[in-house]
């Protein structure tokens, strides 16, 4: 009989989804106590934090909606209320959202988002700045909107830097204070970096337990920990938080203890995003095997350089810095990447990788490219799986079988060549 | 004139031996520049000449081991033939962003077939605010600096402004060209109208310009199809050439084609410049007019919808075809307002999906055939 494989779970993360819940929650209810609320794509909503204005997160709420199994229903009402399924799961979660709520269609109470006063339209991608615009369209909202550049190489950064720093301070927070009505809250955003440095610094220090061979942890648990160093920026609970994860994961690697029982028999790369709405589905494919994804490049968004954090006396200037210069608007472009997953594999002991695709978000730069160099580089193994990340439909079962399969079949047949350990 | 057209039609058709051959005989440098943004006439005042990337003419092969075949058909075909060495004879590549396979298509190429000169603008949104305008200049600079630096040639004021002079020329030209398609509708088909336009983009301006000034009396001359024919505006088919064969069935069926709203058409040469001041400022507010609305890069205050009424209402035609390019997002996103849209005017659509390589002409000519029906049914 094949051996089974499990994954011995993390007691901490059981912390997250309370931590997440209240956050949601803060939102949904934030009308009925008279706030104000925004709805923002990708990393401005720091700017409506400090002004306590309550506001959502693009990727962070579809990754929280698909994640809590009322994507797909939301993905229906948008499919009805006429959008094309080829177009980005998130985009159309939105969609169907903000119909949902306008038109009264039933949704599950707990993914329901408030109707926004104010999109902060930050565009990676036109579906970004789509979303926003469709929503100004259909009801008129109110939008501010913010160009945030994903960087071709790093020599590019100061001028990207500069330019993202002037549209912040020209466009973006004159616009919040007057949607508040009161001058922007520098302090407060020092507050928030304040929380949010030393949260990222003891998380760095959690990913390196990721090296340890088994590793004690799964990219699983790491990312259903990623909240805190992204949307609940600010959170105070964050530190304690990461602080008890820290102390677990030392405890296990004092232990020897593998987060794969009863071995951990491959150390996998995991690229592109994680499969929110599958994210039990996918780790148990994968865990059947007796594979562990270690690391990969979308774990290293958040915030990765917290030591160029420095949040007094310009929280502006240095948030920027940390975007920039700090790595975390570049990792999904080919070249940045490309450093990082040549630095990667050998660091973490990988030993084969895996390329996630959406289909509908091409965000991940020249996976294939990026495959290809590596497996030359390494002498390892590649496989891209093509799927999504909250929209079923658009993804094989059959076909991301096989291809696992044949995957693992050759890194079992390395085995004895693995290089790392 | 004949000739005239058949000329325009091989350059359009097969680039790669037109281009070659120019290359051979003028011993310039040619520079591709991605479609729908960059400003091709800084890369013209450098000396060089500047070709919109284009969608090849041949089944996607090689290219599937470097991208995905879910992304559109240029993306996919312009790195087929970079990987199968079909493209030798481009010196150098400009890239931009405007999209997420736009932003991908760079690094592919320069990861695996370098061309001898390489750069990629990011080019901003039409947003609100100064700060954008301030960043094309910028952008514009980084580009000019570094063709300089590449092809050891400055690139004066003057040079720019006699290019700026050379673009707007062939811009009013190729205008003419669609005034006449309106006044005369069926004087010039589709496909014609196609070859026009996309040979522009790939050939030297000045000589171009020359070939339609010699086209035009002659087309003038040809006689509007006044039968009974049903008029219609094609619309959408970013950055890439539509199928001729989609274009001819659509004439076929029985309609006319009076205007368009797509790239290899109206979109390109709209806006003429006639700088006075700064080159490289006239060629920034050139790019950052908000009409036609550019879907890629557009506010949310400029409505496409509010264009293409206005461009039906204008043209009194009675239906739209829209081209919608599989699996390109920024048009795919904003598909659910056109439709509603035009629904709410009341104004008869159809979306045609076109690929790169398989057409489903038999799946065309029934769903356009019904749309006659509505549109007939509607009158
Ligand atoms: S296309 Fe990708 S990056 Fe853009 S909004 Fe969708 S998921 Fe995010
Ligand atoms: S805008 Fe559309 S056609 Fe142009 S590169 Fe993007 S996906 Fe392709």
């Amino acid at each position: 009989m094949a051996q089974e494989f499990k994954i011995d779970r993390l007691e901490t993360t059981r912390l997250i989804g309370p931590m997440v819940d209240k956050h949601w929650k803060g939102l949904r209810t934030a009308k009925e106590r008279g706030e104000k609320v925004a709805w923002c794509s990708g990393v401005p909503f720091i700017f409506a934090y400090a002004m306590d204005m309550k506001c959502h997160f693009m990727a962070g709420y579809s990754a929280y909606c698909a994640g809590r199994k009322a994507g797909e229903h939301v993905l229906e009402i948008a499919e009805k209320t006429g959008e094309l399924q080829d177009t980005c799961s998130y985009h159309r979660l939105h969609m169907g959202m903000a119909e949902a709520v306008k038109r009264g269609y039933d949704v599950r109470e707990d993914v329901i988002l408030p109707i926004p006063d104010l999109m902060i339209a930050g565009r990676v991608c036109p579906e970004m700045s789509h979303y926003a615009e469709a929503l100004y369209r259909k009801f008129g909202i109110d939008v501010v909107g913010i160009d945030l550049i994903t960087p071709y190489q790093e020599s590019d950064y100061p001028f990207l830097e500069k330019y993202l720093e002037q549209q912040f301070r020209e466009i973006l927070i004159p616009k919040m204070e007057k949607v508040c009505g009161k001058p922007f809250n520098y302090d407060r955003m020092s507050e928030i970096l304040t929380v949010l440095k030393k949260t990222a610094t003891i998380r760095n220090e959690c990913l390196e337990y990721f090296k340890k061979v088994p590793s004690p942890w799964t990219l699983w648990d790491y990312g259903v920990s990623l909240a805190p160093v992204i949307y609940l920026m600010g959170n105070p609970e964050s530190i304690p938080y990461y602080e008890k994860l820290k102390a677990e994961l030392e405890e296990r690697s004092k232990n020897n203890i593998s987060a794969i029982v009863p071995e951990e028999k491959h150390r996998v790369f995991w690229d592109g995003w994680l499969p929110w709405g599958f994210l039990g589905h996918f780790s148990r494919k994968i865990t059947s095997y007796g594979a562990n994804p270690i690391s990969g490049r979308y774990p290293w968004e958040m915030f990765p350089r917290p030591d160029l954090i420095e949040p007094e006396p310009d929280p502006v200037k240095t948030y920027v810095k940390a975007l920039y210069s700090g790595g975390m608007l570049g990792n999904n472009m080919a070249k940045p990447g490309l450093s990082l997953v040549s630095e990667i594999i050998p660091e973490y002991h990988i030993d084969g990788l895996i390329f996630f695709t959406a289909k509908s978000c091409r965000i991940w730069k020249s996976q294939l490219t990026i495959m290809e160099k590596m497996e030359r580089k390494y002498g390892i193994p590649g496989v891209t799986l093509e799927a999504d990340m909250a929209d079923s439909k658009m993804f094989s079962e059959a076909q991301i079988d096989t291809r696992l399969n044949a995957f693992f079949e050759v890194l079992e047949a390395r085995k004895e060549k693995r290089r790392w350990v | 004139m004949e000739e005239v057209l058949r000329r325009f039609t091989e350059v359009s058709t097969d680039p790669y031996t037109s281009l070659t051959k120019w290359k051979e005989q003028t011993g310039k440098k040619i520079i591709g520049s991605f479609p729908m943004r960059i400003p091709e006439e800084i890369i013209h005042a450098s000396g060089m000449l500047p070709v919109v990337m284009w969608r090849g003419n041949e089944a996607v092969t090689m290219g599937h081991s470097y991208v995905h075949n879910f992304n559109c058909g240029l993306t996919r075909s312009f790195i087929d033939d970079a990987v199968r060495d079909k493209l030798t004879f481009m010196d150098g590549m400009i890239f931009c962003r405007s999209c997420l396979q736009a932003e991908e298509i760079p690094s592919t190429i320069e990861l695996n077939a370098p061309p001898r000169h390489f750069l990629y603008l990011y080019l901003p949104p039409l947003y609100p605010g100064s700060a954008f305008r301030d960043f094309f200049i910028h952008e514009m600079k980084r580009m000019k600096e570094s063709l300089e630096e590449w092809s050891g040639q400055e690139i004066t004021k003057e040079s720019l402004e006699n290019s700026i002079a050379i673009y707007d020329k062939n811009r009013s030209l190729l205008k003419k060209v669609y005034e006449l398609r309106k006044k005369k509708p069926g004087t010039i088909k589709a496909r014609e109208m196609l070859a026009i336009v996309h040979s522009s983009m790939l050939m030297d301006k000045e000589e171009h310009s020359r070939l339609l000034e010699s086209l035009l009396p002659e087309l003038e001359g040809r006689k509007e199809i006044t039968d009974d024919k049903i008029s219609v505006i094609i619309a959408g088919a970013l950055c890439q050439t539509p199928h001729t064969a989609i274009l001819d069935l659509i004439e076929e069926a029985g309609m006319v084609i009076v205007d368009d709203d797509i790239y290899i058409g109206s979109r390109y040469f709209a806006n003429e410049i006639h700088s006075s001041g700064d080159p490289l400022e006239a060629l920034a507010d050139r790019n950052m007019k908000k009409l036609p609305p550019d879907p890629t890069m557009g506010d949310w205050k400029t409505l496409w919808t509010d264009y293409m009424v206005d461009k039906v209402r204008e043209n009194k035609v009675q239906g739209i075809i829209t081209l919608l390019i599989k699996y390109c997002p920024p048009h795919l996103c904003y598909y659910p307002d056109i439709r509603r849209r035009f629904v709410e005017e009341g104004i008869p659509e159809i979306m045609l999906e076109v690929e790169h390589e398989v057409v489903s002409i038999e799946q065309i000519r029934t769903r356009l055939m019904a749309f006659i029906e509505v549109i007939r049914g509607g009158v």
